[in-house]
């Protein structure tokens, strides 16, 4: 388990869009560049299986010399973010990433990606925005990046980082391949590790967003906001196993414009008492906290959740789908799925049960409009970051976030490691960082990692769900402290093999899944009125008082929450 | 539910068979394993009988290929396949084999052949 010596300019964890585009603009200001990656990079995290949407407004198009709305102003593209967030975005963030996207996809353009140009994008007030699939984006700046010249270290699960004082000047973590538990020495550091959506039991986000990285920063002195904001993507398959988080449903019905029926078990469309006007086609936000709100109050289906049917249509429409759709073959084959037999199902007028499932993290690592964490030495940028969609995130945003804060991260850790080079960067918490990563390989009897995995993603789905009350966050909140007492200490690993021990490794996620669940419930007891992502079952009136951003920070060894108001710079709120 | 797996540990090929209980109650929201992938099936083995088993899994919607493996013969990926009785799994390719059926699947990896003799993969990943 070695300790190595040199150091680069700039280390980036993780390999999704955000930090593919960080190394990159880093490496061009001439900066060594790492990129260290939990799996394989352009084989892991949420970009690839992005919808593909880059909401970009129709003027930035138009100054690329490409057909769009020009009507569509930046100023409308902010107004739609920040009113779809409910007013609780960072303004400064929202304002950095309208007026940096044109150039963004311009770059794109130059590289010779393929996209297309969007007509319609559900919950923008314009058909903006264009199209890459997310499989052809995470491959076009994987290529990009191995030829800029950036190096890689792959299947390396960041656990802690170096710190010297106040500086973070690296990172420790566990190499799965092997086993060692090494030290990457860097004069920046940016943290680029995705959301914290693997953290519930029901989600569209692949298996590694664990939120190490929120971890990571917050006991490195930076700040949390907002985590009790996650976002639920309604009407996603629950059952069968096999099709358990897909999001296929709501992709036939309501986010194509397709007008699919939300029902309850009486049959009711529920949706009235929420929207009457749009019903299914509310925002994305409304619609899980409106079928989440059904299974709460005993209304929901068999197996959890609410009703989704299409029997008022005319087969034909059915029929006529793949062809207006990008991603749908004509013989229903859809990602690695053939969804023949749902769709035969739905043909012949059986409704499917659909239930929100957790998609996107809108709370994360405090950043400004440059990417700084207030820590020196660390940078954040993409999903992995809060704030920038407020309580909701229209579709297509979080392409123009990872590609605008990707770039500033990479600018802003290049230049910060110019400063930093000279100095000494010996971390003075190695030893600590070491032994909490090794702890569960070195204990040999006690709690298998992968089933308290399981209790705390129970615990994030019964209390920190789209709908809330202060009586199961508090219960919740009650089971986290005993848990953290009780069986984190005990996780042990059951197996001594150094090679891929999946029990070590889930360990690890466990300390991480503390932290961003911790986090969450401290937000959500604290935010005692519902506003987007965050529904409050016990205070259900709509909300106008002052609004307030949740900041978690990590004080003498505990997580402690504060508030600070939200500001309205660009924006003001009516 | 009979799994019949071969697995590559310590440079060989070995042979290991896993019954798989009933599904039902095992909180995967089945009744029989044939709506499960082979992913979950090898994600609960890992779980319950087997705490060595590598397998690879991130997207489990067929998008990453990290999953691939050489399923009753044929390169699949596995979180897309549903399971049935006798099953036959594999490394995709023995000569990627790293650990049990987690194969080289990466796309920013050197080529060892690229690397001097006399330095580990490691120490090519150092500062240029
Ligand atoms: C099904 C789905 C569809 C979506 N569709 C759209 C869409 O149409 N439009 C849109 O704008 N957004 C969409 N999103 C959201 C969007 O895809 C993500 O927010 C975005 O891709 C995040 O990029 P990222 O680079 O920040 O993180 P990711 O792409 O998730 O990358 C994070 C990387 O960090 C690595 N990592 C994690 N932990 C560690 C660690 N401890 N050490 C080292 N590495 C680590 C992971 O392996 C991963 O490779 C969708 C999301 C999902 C799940
Ligand atoms: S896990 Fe991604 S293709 Fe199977």
């Amino acid at each position: 388990m070695s300790e190595s010596s040199s150091a680069w300019d700039v280390i980036v964890l993780g390999g999704g869009a955000a930090g593919l585009v960080a190394a990159f603009h880093a490496r061009q200001a001439g900066a060594s560049v790492l990129v260290v990656n939990k799996g394989l990079v352009g084989r892991s995290g949420a970009t690839i299986t992005s919808g593909g949407g880059v909401s970009i407004a129709g003027q930035s198009l138009r100054a690329l010399g490409l057909e769009a709305d020009a009507s569509d102003t930046e100023e409308r593209f902010l107004q739609d973010t920040i009113v779809a967030g409910s007013w609780l975005n960072d303004q400064q963030l929202v304002e950095s990433m309208v007026t940096g996207v044109g150039e963004e996809v311009g770059r794109l353009v130059d590289w010779g990606i393929k996209f297309t140009i969007n007509r319609r994008a559900p919950g923008h007030s314009s058909g903006r925005g264009i199209h890459v699939s997310g499989v052809d984006m995470q491959r076009a700046l994987t290529r990009i990046a191995v030829q800029a010249g950036v190096s890689f270290r792959e299947d390396f699960q960041s656990t802690q980082l170096l710190r010297r004082g106040a500086e973070v000047v690296g990172v420790l973590g566990l190499d799965r391949r092997t086993g060692a538990v090494d030290s990457l020495y860097g004069h920046s550091t940016v943290i680029a590790t995705g959301g914290a959506t693997s953290n519930w039991s029901l989600r569209t986000a692949p298996e590694e967003l664990s939120g190490e990285g929120q971890r990571m920063a917050v006991e490195a002195g930076a700040t949390l906001i907002d985590m009790e904001m996650t976002q639920f993507l309604p009407c996603c398959l629950a059952a069968p196993a096999i099709w358990r988080g897909l999001q296929f449903p709501w992709i036939l019905g309501p986010q194509s414009g397709v007008h699919a029926w939300l029902m309850n078990r009486f049959g009711e469309r529920f949706m009235a008492r929420w929207d009457p006007t749009r019903m299914e086609l509310a925002t994305r936000d409304m619609v899980s906290a409106a079928c989440a709100t059904e299974v709460y109050e005993g209304r929901g289906s068999p197996n959890g959740g609410v009703y989704l049917s299409w029997k008022h249509l005319p087969n034909d429409i059915i029929d006529h789908f793949p062809s207006m759709s990008r991603n749908i073959s004509a013989d229903w084959q859809w990602e690695g799925f053939d969804m023949t037999p749902l769709v035969e199902r739905i043909k012949q007028g059986y409704a499917i049960e659909v239930a929100p499932a957790a998609h996107f993290s809108l709370g994360g690592v405090r950043v400004d409009r440059g990417t700084h964490t207030g820590v020196p030495g660390l940078f954040a940028c993409g999903e992995a970051t809060g704030a920038m969609h407020g309580a909701n995130r229209l579709s297509g945003n979080a392409g123009a976030q990872v590609l605008v804060q990707g770039r500033v991260a990479g600018l802003a850790a290049a230049h910060d490691a110019r400063q930093r080079r000279a100095r000494d960067r010996l971390a003075d918490n190695h030893g600590a960082a070491f032994s909490a990563t090794v702890a569960p390989f070195e204990k040999r009897d006690g709690i298998a990692p992968f089933e308290l995995k399981e209790q705390l993603s129970q615990l994030a789905e019964t209390s920190l769900g789209p709908v809330r009350t202060a009586e199961s966050i508090a219960q919740a909140q009650t089971a986290l402290a005993d848990l953290k007492n009780s069986a984190l200490p005990q996780l042990a690993c059951r197996t001594r093999d150094l090679m891929w021990n999946r029990d070590w490794s889930d360990a690890l996620e466990c300390q991480a899944a503390f932290t961003v669940l911790e986090s969450a419930l401290l937000g959500a007891a604290g935010r005692e009125h519902s506003i987007g992502a965050h529904q409050r079952h016990d205070h259900k009136a709509t909300y106008s008082g002052p609004l307030t951003h949740s900041l978690i920070r990590f004080d003498a060894g505990k997580l402690v929450r504060h508030t600070t108001p939200v500001a309205f710079p660009f924006l003001a709120r009516p | 539910m009979l799994m019949h797996l071969t697995l590559f540990r310590d440079g060989e090929l070995r042979p290991l068979d896993i019954q798989l209980p009933p599904p039902a109650g095992l909180g995967l929201g089945i009744d029989s394993w044939e709506g499960a992938s082979v992913s979950t099936a090898l994600q609960y083995a890992q779980r319950v009988f087997e705490p060595n088993l590598g397998y690879s899994l991130s997207c489990r919607r067929g998008l990453c290929k990290l999953c691939a493996m050489r399923i009753d013969g044929e390169v699949k990926l596995a979180c897309t396949v549903p399971l049935h009785d006798g099953i036959r799994i594999e490394p995709a390719k023995p000569k990627l084999a790293l650990h049990d059926t987690v194969v080289e699947l990466s796309l920013v990896r050197e080529k060892p052949k690229r690397i001097k003799p006399g330095r580990t993969l490691e120490q090519t990943a150092q500062p240029q």
